[in-house]
């Protein structure tokens, strides 16, 4: 489904990405774990087209990433961001929000597919057309998902979507993202720093450190504490004792 | 006698349905130790911090019956005398860096700037203050540092300058509003750390304000948790996961786990508290 090899990203002088190879399958849900400045989430940024050079190669859906047009790369991949209250227009109600990819792609049907949407990320209908302001962060976070959902992309790509969000909130979240990624057999990549959400939500994940990746193993690794690399045990061990 | 004795504390802010009450009527005493506050977005516990600060503006309303910091009521004091206690015998350390130091300022200058305002020292003692203090909250090169602009430095010696801006006094009390919220795990540790040894070699007390609750549980002495503005229960160290109070049980419920096997996460239930 995703295949990233040797992909090496420099932002002027300094490389920030070195030599970076991974695979994810279909219906997987993968994790990049690391540090601020291990290169996680540049990661996401070259497979969501933000970025306008690389080296390497990146194959989305058996097609290399840059080769088509924009329009079909946002059909394949959709993002979600950290912050939901920066991610969302604040001027713009939720139905434009929503509208607005189905729009850009001149679908039909928009007013069924957006009601159909807020029913499935379980937001009330009635918040259909208040602004971002009147939404607490969790419903924010709905509003992030369920745009990114809106072109149905068989492909998700989430940065720290639940690391801005209170802990009683962040469960709703990951709930939520596991309900929708079994009904429609979702691929997940999700950049995190936080190794017990990776427990509950994926499969795989590779850790990575100062852009190169360090190990990559399933997560049975991971929940037993069993790394192969110093650094992933030292990860681990942090994360247990805070 | 405890450093911070606060009793039936309120804060109220005016709204367009009435006044509301943020933070309804708080009681809890700090000694020499490591007091977590713990709570989700909108319990209060900023405001209990700020306002033991006397950092509430108008129209924001703080009463209380008691909030006395080492024997001086804080109540009546004037907003003169509350200037020269902040940022000598008390101090706040807020939640990002980025927005807490002023840009334009070096570094050093900034440190040095507290002790302009409330010492007596002269210049070239300020001068060494300001690297000991540096020196002592671990960074390295503190005379290099010192010249930097905020901008020049990654988040956790930001936070670090922080840190290092309001020890310099040696205050009695430091409220910590998620002092380590926006920095890396390993960057964390170093934090609470220069917090800890601040606590045990210096005898101050602390307030440690978070929403992360395995973090306060495993490094405070003693924890609140709040919810909707009281507090709903107290913990001692490292019983968090004997909590009794539905609202504590739930979020601790909540939290995913290193070793997930649960295939959905309880979800805190609002309508039964």
């Amino acid at each position: 489904m995703i295949s990233v090899r040797n992909l090496t990203v420099s932002f002027g002088t300094t490389q920030v990405l070195h030599d970076v190879s991974l695979d994810v399958a279909k219906g997987e849900s993968f994790a990049l774990v690391g540090e601020s400045g291990s290169g996680k989430s540049t990661i996401l940024k070259a497979l969501g087209g933000q970025l306008t050079s690389w080296g390497g190669e990146l194959d989305i859906i058996d097609a290399p990433q840059g080769a088509g047009s924009k329009l079909a790369l946002a059909r394949k991949v959709q993002m979600v961001f950290q912050d939901p209250y920066g991610s969302l227009h604040p001027r713009r109600t939720i139905d434009d929000t929503l509208n607005e990819p189905l729009i850009i792609h001149g679908e039909q049907g928009r007013d069924k597919r957006v009601l159909d949407m807020l029913d499935a990320v379980g937001l009330s209908r009635r918040f259909r057309f208040r602004l971002p302001h009147q939404l607490s962060g969790g419903q924010r976070q709905r509003v992030a998902i369920a745009r990114a959902l809106m072109l149905d992309p068989p492909v998700l790509l989430l940065d720290e979507p639940t690391s801005a969000l209170d802990v009683s909130v962040q469960a709703e979240i990951l709930n939520l993202l596991k309900s929708l990624r079994e009904e429609k057999g979702l691929t997940f990549l999700l950049v995190t720093h936080d190794l017990p959400v990776v427990s509950f939500l994926c499969d795989r994940l590779a850790i990575l450190r100062a852009g190169r990746i360090e190990e990559t193993t399933d997560v049975a690794t991971l929940r037993a504490g069993q790394f192969s690399s110093a650094y992933g045990q030292e990860l681990y061990q942090r994360s247990v004792d805070g | 006698m405890s450093l911070l004795s606060v009793e039936n504390l309120r804060v109220t802010f005016p709204s367009d349905q009435g006044p509301v009450e943020v933070v309804r009527g708080l009681s809890f005493e700090l000694g020499r130790e490591r007091l977590g506050i713990v709570g989700e977005s909108g319990s209060g516990k900023s405001m209990t911090g700020r306002a033991v600060m006397g950092l509430i503006a108008s129209p924001g309303q703080v009463t209380a019956d008691k909030l006395a910091f080492d024997g001086t009521d804080l109540r009546d004091m004037s907003e003169s005398a509350l200037r020269k206690l902040r940022g000598a015998r008390m101090s706040m350390i807020l939640q990002d860096p980025k927005f807490s130091l002023n840009p334009v300022i070096r570094i050093g200058a900034q440190i040095e700037e507290a002790m302009a305002v409330h010492g007596a020292l002269t210049r070239s003692q300020r001068c060494a203050r300001m690297l000991d203090a540096l020196d002592a909250v671990r960074i390295d090169d503190p005379a290099r540092v010192a010249r930097l602009y905020p901008h020049e430095v990654s988040g956790g010696m930001g936070q670090r300058v922080m840190i290092a801006m309001m020890v310099v006094m040696e205050p009695a009390l430091m409220i910590a509003d998620e002092p380590t919220s926006a920095l890396d795990v390993s960057v964390r540790g170093q934090v609470l750390d220069i917090l800890d040894d601040l606590v045990k070699r210096r005898g101050m007390g602390l307030m440690l304000i978070s929403h992360d609750l395995n973090m306060v549980a495993r490094w405070c002495d003693r924890i609140l948790v709040m919810y909707q503005g009281a507090i709903v229960e107290e913990i001692a160290a490292g019983q968090l996961y004997a909590a009794t109070h539905p609202y504590t049980r739930g979020l601790v419920a909540s939290l995913p786990r290193i070793d997930e096997s649960r295939d959905r996460l309880p979800v805190l239930d609002r309508t039964a508290l």
